[in-house]
């Protein structure tokens, strides 16, 4: 066929200057092509969005708007005329992000899952390559940027026509595995071949920031591995072009390997190629925002559905955003009772989800509208209309359809408008236009081309009724219509509230003074009866046992009249693994130290209240155990409402998770686990070692590029897991290790001391209580549980006295949670170091208060209270080691978070919100009516329970989870 | 406060496993005391026949007003006095003065005893195969010597109720007594319960592609329609079971006897209580329909759910007592209250419920069931009174498996079975000083201390 092409092409360059312009002329027995010339007559026109021609004329010619215009236009001898009188013509619709796999196309072959039995270990570096990709690229087998779908686009024509049928004409087809995915390309919905169909290749490059785990155990296998991969390979890429880049110049010394995978990037980080991120909840549109900003990418965003969680994230964003109307639908539960297992927060997803759209108008967003997500794309339309009805303006639905998702393919030039010069692309509709369902999509035009999209014909039913049945008909027709506009009109009220609703502090004074009241001030003053705190700016600012007397109270203060109460700092929790989005654990390599917690901070967690209601303050948040060096920790404040980076401690020091023993070794994996180094408690040194040495090569790689100038010109690739432990060696990232036995414990610490490195606390530490004059000797703080042991062997020595043995050699001693129930009560761990070893209760309080602080090194700012600290307290009902005492208040920088007397008004709200959305769904279940067949995916989507709140019912320790 | 006493670690090696010595407040270094301990557990093993009076001990009567001091005299191993009164003698006098004097705290639903180190299978015995195993026994594989026992112990806990588990009949429980040489003597009262642990009730709504094993996956309709099916084998089973029942009460010929059939006879008769394990609201719900109208004697144990909507008020209805587990669990829905689970137990109270705690049955639990008391106190700042709280771990567990004759308060004619400790004992910084079963004081000396006073050994560097 190519001969044949060639010639064509050569005989339409002879051709441009006669008078009839000849398309291609085919071979002899084909049908001969047709001119190519219409003229489009009497139509509304809307030439793009707000700007309407009544009685419009339209010329095309040769796949291209010729002429757009009133009457006045001349319509040339050899067109062929199409009366639009009663028709809506658009501009054709662009769909900016249509999933390969939709269109009929079948990817390349699944890649084979690793073996774990086979002896070898994958994934370690300089160790063996994960098997997925073949060939040269990247050594992960989810990152594959050199994939392009312009090299692979061919669809089944089937799927295009249903594309058509509502009304689209061009989709950019995206690629959809992985999470860095490769290229999409922008083609014309039109049967030609792809070689003509496509418009644009390699439009955007596609990331994923995947949610769950894969549980593959190859890396990343989180959401937060998958985070350090992509920041990884995008600084690898730089890298790459850089290195490349100087031996072209100069093809001297050791040639760069090639690497499609890196080549790939190099668009995108020149900004000369958008990225597409595709975060999956409302948080993750923050951290693909930082990601991208950090990187330095031009980047949109494909939406959730869920930014209704967090608009401010997304207004933060400040970027375009791919805008799918898969809207979740109500399913048909088998019994009344079965609504006991549907959670307020699915309600509310299903009550938000058509008002998305236009909340992120409203943020000043410009969005795009894909039917991405959609089973059965007839829904399109229903969906789309009930995001008009929920206030996005039908203006607004044009541009998202046309002019946005043209300019974000880099075609507005081409498309998006009608326009002279610009391709013959329309969406042509009966009646009301596209947004009413009535109306119907007659035709689309791609490339000058005609589709017909309605395949009805008109109905000689109607001239055979008698005119009662006609009557009888418009009746039902009128109370038909009369039905679905009160349904409409109920579906248009949201019931649901912000997720926003009722967080945040409660009171924010400028002052605030507590009178008369025992202070626990967990510093030098010891207890004081019948003290006095005053509070200025989210400090403390004194504290003293004079009384102000009433005239002289500062006229500015919030006052707490607290006799008979007592006041005790927040707690601080030094091991809590609650507030992560998606997996505790990145256990797909031995090494995590890129991965980082501080990327998945949940700040939407159920538990935030409920262990504000316990009195916490401060969390110490780590990644799990399953690793000898885990991921990087992030020591978070519980400030209800902020933001993920809002709930930072941010001058709390970076730390890391280390781990040992059966954790790290696999023994509890299962028996498929042996492959992996270290299997025991002598190749946790060896391998901690090694990483120790070879982050020393690697400081001392950067120290020499630095000293010698930049006459290398190349600097030295980053490699983030090197970096993190080259800071352990620096002095500027604490280890927090957890452990178990008196042997590992000893050997961590003395392996550390010959790396010069000081480290921050033991996590766990059973058996400190064997080895605390070692560990009160080398100044590193112990993290305990108050009483846990025999779950598993290694903590079979383990005793409820461990904590005030190692206090009473010297050991800085912290209690600690490690579960979303325990945080809620650390008061209570804590009184049973006076149960078990006789710890004063001043000193049993510091457990969970200062202690822990200063394992954190964040004594300066919090855990005690004292003048210039941080306003962080808890207002107990008596004696807070007293089982019987209850946290009636608790605060944080001088803001109340948390109010005992306001919970039951905060449930009654939850449970009477919960009431109406429930009535509000059982009524849309019953009224079921989506124009496409049954729409199972949207009803499975009902079930979907968000990231943001997977883990709220689940208490998560840092053992691995196998699901 | 001052750490518990105990006796150093060359002294423990003559103790057997459980017939722990007896210990005492002063603190043990000289080898002279250690040779006197073992006169002294000599002596104390030897005194079956004589009478101790406990003396100047705030009595926690349980069933009564709490004497504050009061005096307990024990004979032959049973309470014979509870008084104010100091006017009588006995072989052997105790002083316990400012101490407080508890009946000894019943653990029920609990792995303990069935299991030692959670993470090593080979000690695990707590989970058999099989849908029906009513001939499952718990009491025949509790390791007397099971490092755990002294612990719960040594915070006051002397009957535990190990728990079999698995399937929907899981099998049958005893009451273990955590004092004897032997499996057999510590089998107090066997069989003390029927386990039934109901079938799931609510739904998997997991889309298939989430799903783990694919071809496990089940829609909704196919669920609901399994959740039937398994109610109706559980009716059925029980149905077989009275007939069989019947069957045997009619004839006289036994050559054929099914061990099935056979284990089911008392619970079918109403005889012995049937411990049905619940906590999903629906789970709870459907377990309170089966039961109505049958002549069952019911117990509901896990009950996380049993506070909410109609449920207090069905148990109320049926008599049917409350194991609430779940104190410490959190919240399981976002329309929940933080403090849902602290306030079931008042809830279910303020319902005409009878609320007995337990820790929990699952395999981390067994070493934490020292932690009972705490369990029960949570619920206190939360609306419960703290006598009530006191009861749920001592009298209320012993009515409901019908063993108040003998277990659960301070009273004439009951087992001698007691602790002292040195404050109320659902205060955590509270230590227990002395325990007694039927008259014999025993050790709480466990692992714990033994490691805790080796390594306090350790000379400082």
């Amino acid at each position: 066929m190519t001969w044949l092409k060639n010639i064509f092409s050569f005989l339409s360059v002879l051709l441009v200057a006669g008078q009839i312009q000849a398309t291609e002329l085919l071979p002899p027995g084909n049908r001969a092509l047709p001119l190519g010339v219409h003229a489009f007559v009497g139509g509304k026109v809307i030439v793009k969005p707000g700007e309407i021609i009544d009685g419009a004329v339209i010329v095309i010619r040769d796949g291209l708007i010729e002429k757009v215009g009133k009457e006045d236009v001349a319509i040339p001898p050899e067109a062929r005329i199409w009366d639009m009188k009663g028709l809506t013509i658009y501009s054709g619709f662009i769909d900016p992000y249509l999933s390969f796999n939709s269109i009929g196309a079948t990817e390349a072959p699944a890649k084979k899952s690793r073996d774990l039995t086979a002896g070898k270990f994958f994934g370690v570096p300089a160790g063996d390559r994960d098997p997925g990709n073949p060939g040269p690229g990247s050594e992960l087998s989810a990152i594959t940027p050199e994939r392009r779908m312009a090299k692979t686009f061919a669809p089944d024509p089937k799927n295009l026509e249903k594309l058509r049928e509502i009304g689209f004409t061009v989709a950019n087809v995206v690629p959809e595995k992985g999470i860095m995915r490769g290229s999409s390309a922008l083609v014309a919905l039109s049967e030609v071949d792809p070689n003509r169909a496509i418009i644009r290749a390699d439009v955007f490059q596609h990331v994923e920031l995947e949610g769950s785990s894969r549980m593959e155990d190859i890396y990343p296998d989180s959401l937060m591995g998958a985070i350090a991969a992509v920041r990884q390979t995008f600084f690898d890429a730089r890298h790459y072009a850089a290195e490349h880049d100087a031996y072209e110049k100069n093809p001297e010394g050791k040639r760069p390997a090639f690497n499609p995978a890196a080549e790939a990037l190099a668009p995108a980080i020149h900004k000369k190629m958008r990225v597409v991120f595709e975060p999956n909840s409302a948080l993750l549109v923050d951290r693909a925002t930082r990601i991208a900003r950090e990187i330095g990418l031009d980047f949109c965003i494909l939406s959730s559905g869920e930014e209704w969680r967090r608009p401010d994230l997304a207004k933060a964003a400040g970027v375009p955003f791919i805008v799918p109307l898969d809207f979740p639908e109500m399913p048909k539960l088998p019994e009344k009772d079965d609504w006991a297992g549907i959670s307020l927060d699915q309600l509310r997803a299903w009550d938000w989800a058509p008002e998305n759209a236009a909340l992120l108008r409203k943020q000043n967003l410009e969005i795009a509208l894909t039917t991405f997500g959609l089973e059965d794309k007839k829904n399109f339309r229903k969906n789309l209309r009930a995001a008009i009805d929920r206030g996005l303006s039908e203006d607004d639905a044009l541009a998202a359809l046309t002019t946005v998702p043209a300019k974000l393919c880099g075609v507005e030039k081409q498309l998006g408008t009608i326009a002279a010069g610009k391709f013959a692309n329309f969406t042509v509709v009966s009646g009301k236009g596209y947004f009413d369902l009535e109306a119907k999509v007659k035709a689309v035009w791609i490339d000058g081309v005609f589709y017909r999209t309605d395949s009805e014909e008109p109905k000689n039913e109607e001239a055979k009724k008698s005119d009662d049945e006609k009557k009888k008909d418009e009746a039902a027709k009128a109370e038909k219509e009369k039905k679905t506009a009160a349904e409409r009109e109920a579906a248009r009220k949201r019931i649901a509230r912000s997720p926003m609703a009722g967080r945040g502090p409660i009171t924010n004074p400028v002052a605030v003074l507590i009178r008369d009241t025992t202070v626990w001030t967990c510093g030098p003053a010891g207890r004081l009866e019948h003290a006095e705190i005053l509070i200025r700016d989210g400090k403390i600012k004194s504290i003293s046992t004079n009384q102000t007397a009433e005239a002289a109270l500062p006229k500015d203060a919030f006052v707490i009249n607290a006799k008979g109460k007592e006041i005790t700092p927040g707690l601080i929790d030094c091991h809590n693994h609650s507030y992560i989005l998606g997996d505790v654990n990145e256990g797909g390599l031995p090494s995590t130290a890129m991965v980082r917690i501080g990327d998945v901070i949940n700040s939407e967690s159920a538990n935030i209240y409920e262990q504000l209601a316990g009195g916490l303050t401060a969390a110490n948040v780590l990644h799990g155990s399953a690793n000898p060096i885990g991921g990087q920790n992030c020591v978070i404040k519980l400030r209800d409402g902020a933001t993920p980076e809002g709930m930072k401690f941010t001058n709390a020091p970076e730390g890391i998770k280390f781990a040992l023993g059966e954790n790290v070794k696999q023994s509890n994996w299962g028996d498929k686990y042996k492959t992996r180094f270290p299997q025991t408690r002598m190749g946790v040194q060896t391998f901690i070692a090694n990483r120790f040495t070879a982050a020393l090569q690697y400081l001392k790689e950067w120290d020499d590029y630095k000293k010698n100038g930049k006459k290398h010109s190349v600097a030295p690739a980053r490699d983030l897991e090197l970096e993190a432990i080259g800071e352990i060696i620096q002095g500027k990232r604490l280890i927090h290790c957890h452990s178990y036995r008196q042997d590992e414990i000893l050997m961590t610490l003395r392996l550390m001391q010959s790396f010069g490195v000081q480290m921050a606390t033991f996590q766990h530490v059973l058996e400190g209580y064997k080895i605390a004059d070692e560990l009160a000797q080398a100044k590193v703080g112990a993290s305990t549980f108050a009483d846990w042991w025999a779950y598993k062997f290694e903590v079979y020595d383990a005793i409820p006295y461990n904590g005030s043995l190692m206090r009473e050699r010297g050991v800085t001693v912290s209690f600690n949670s490690d579960s979303a129930d325990l945080a809620r009560h650390l008061n209570f761990e804590a009184a049973k170091a006076v149960k078990f070893g006789g710890t004063t209760e001043e000193e049993a309080l510091k457990f969970v208060t200062l202690n822990p602080a200063k394992q954190l090194h964040i004594d300066k700012y919090v855990g005690s209270l004292e003048p210039g600290k941080d306003a962080d307290f808890v207002i107990w009902s008596k004696d807070p080691l007293d089982s019987s005492s209850l946290c009636l208040e608790t605060w944080i920088e001088g803001k109340k978070y948390f109010d005992r007397s306001l919970n039951a008004a905060r449930v009654t709200a939850l449970e009477k919100e919960r009431r109406a959305l429930t009535e509000k769904a059982d009524k849309a279940a019953k009224s079921d009516k989506s124009p496409g067949k049954e729409d199972i995916a949207a009803k499975k989507k009902f079930f979907k329970i968000s990231l943001e709140h997977q883990y709220d019912f689940r208490d998560r320790h840092c053992e691995r989870e196998d699901n | 406060m001052k750490p518990i006493p105990s006796i150093s670690n060359r002294s423990s090696r003559c103790e057997s496993a459980l017939t722990g010595l007896r210990s005492s407040e002063s603190r043990f270094t000289s080898a002279a005391t250690r040779w006197l301990i073992v006169l002294l557990a000599l002596v104390v093993q030897s005194s079956d026949a004589e009478t101790i009076l406990l003396k100047d001990a705030i009595v926690h009567t349980i069933s009564g007003p709490t004497l504050s001091p009061g005096n307990v005299l024990i004979e032959n191993g049973k309470i014979t006095q509870v008084t104010t009164n100091n006017d009588f003698t006995a072989d052997k006098v105790v002083s316990l003065e400012g101490l407080h004097l508890y009946p000894g705290l019943i653990a029920l639903n609990t792995s303990l005893g069935l299991n030692e180190i959670g993470g090593v299978r080979a000690t695990r015995d707590i989970d058999e195969v099989g849908e029906f195993d009513p001939d499952v026994r718990s009491w025949v594989a509790v390791n007397p010597d099971s490092e755990l026992l002294p612990v719960a112990r040594a915070n006051g806990v002397t009957h535990i109720e190990p728990t079999p588990q698995g399937g929907v009949i899981a099998g049958q429980s005893g009451l273990v007594v955590l004092d004897g040489w032997t499996t057999e003597q510590m089998a107090w009262k066997k069989p003390v319960a029927l386990h039934v642990y109901w079938p799931n009730m609510d739904l998997d709504t997991t889309p298939k592609e989430k799903f783990k094993d694919k071809a496990k996956w089940k829609s909704l309709e196919d669920q609901a329609k399994e959740r039937q099916k398994k109610l109706k084998e559980l009716d059925d089973y029980f149905a077989d079971a009275a007939a069989y029942a019947s069957a045997r009460k009619a004839s006289t010929n036994d050559t054929a006897l099914n061990p099935s059939w056979e284990a089911m006879i008392p619970y079918v008769r109403g005889e012995l209580p049937i411990m049905i394990h619940a906590d999903e609201f629906r789970a709870i719900k459907a377990a309170l329909k089966w039961a109505d109208g049958k002549n069952y004697k019911i117990i509901l144990a896990g009950a996380r759910d049993a506070w909410m909507e109609s449920i207090p008020g069905l148990l109320k209805s049926n008599n049917i007592p409350v194991i609430y587990d779940n104190v410490y669990t959190q919240p399981s829905r976002d329309t929940e209250s933080y403090d849902s689970h602290f306030r079931a137990p008042e809830i279910l109270r303020k319902g005409g419920v009878k609320v007995a705690f337990s820790v929990g049955n699952s395999t981390s639990d067994s070493a934490l069931i020292k932690n009972l008391p705490y369990t029960a106190a949570q619920a206190v700042p939360f609306g419960l009174s703290a006598e009530e709280a006191v009861k749920g771990i001592t009298l209320y567990p012993a009515q409901i498996l019908g063993v108040a004759d003998r277990i659960g308060s301070i009273e004439p004619g009951k087992d001698a079975t007691l602790f002292a400790s040195d404050g109320e004992i659902l205060d955590i910084r509270v230590n227990v000083r002395h325990v007694w079963i039927a008259g014999k004081e025993l050790s709480i000396t466990s692992r714990h201390t033994r490691l805790y006073e080796k390594y306090r050994a350790r000379p400082k560097p």
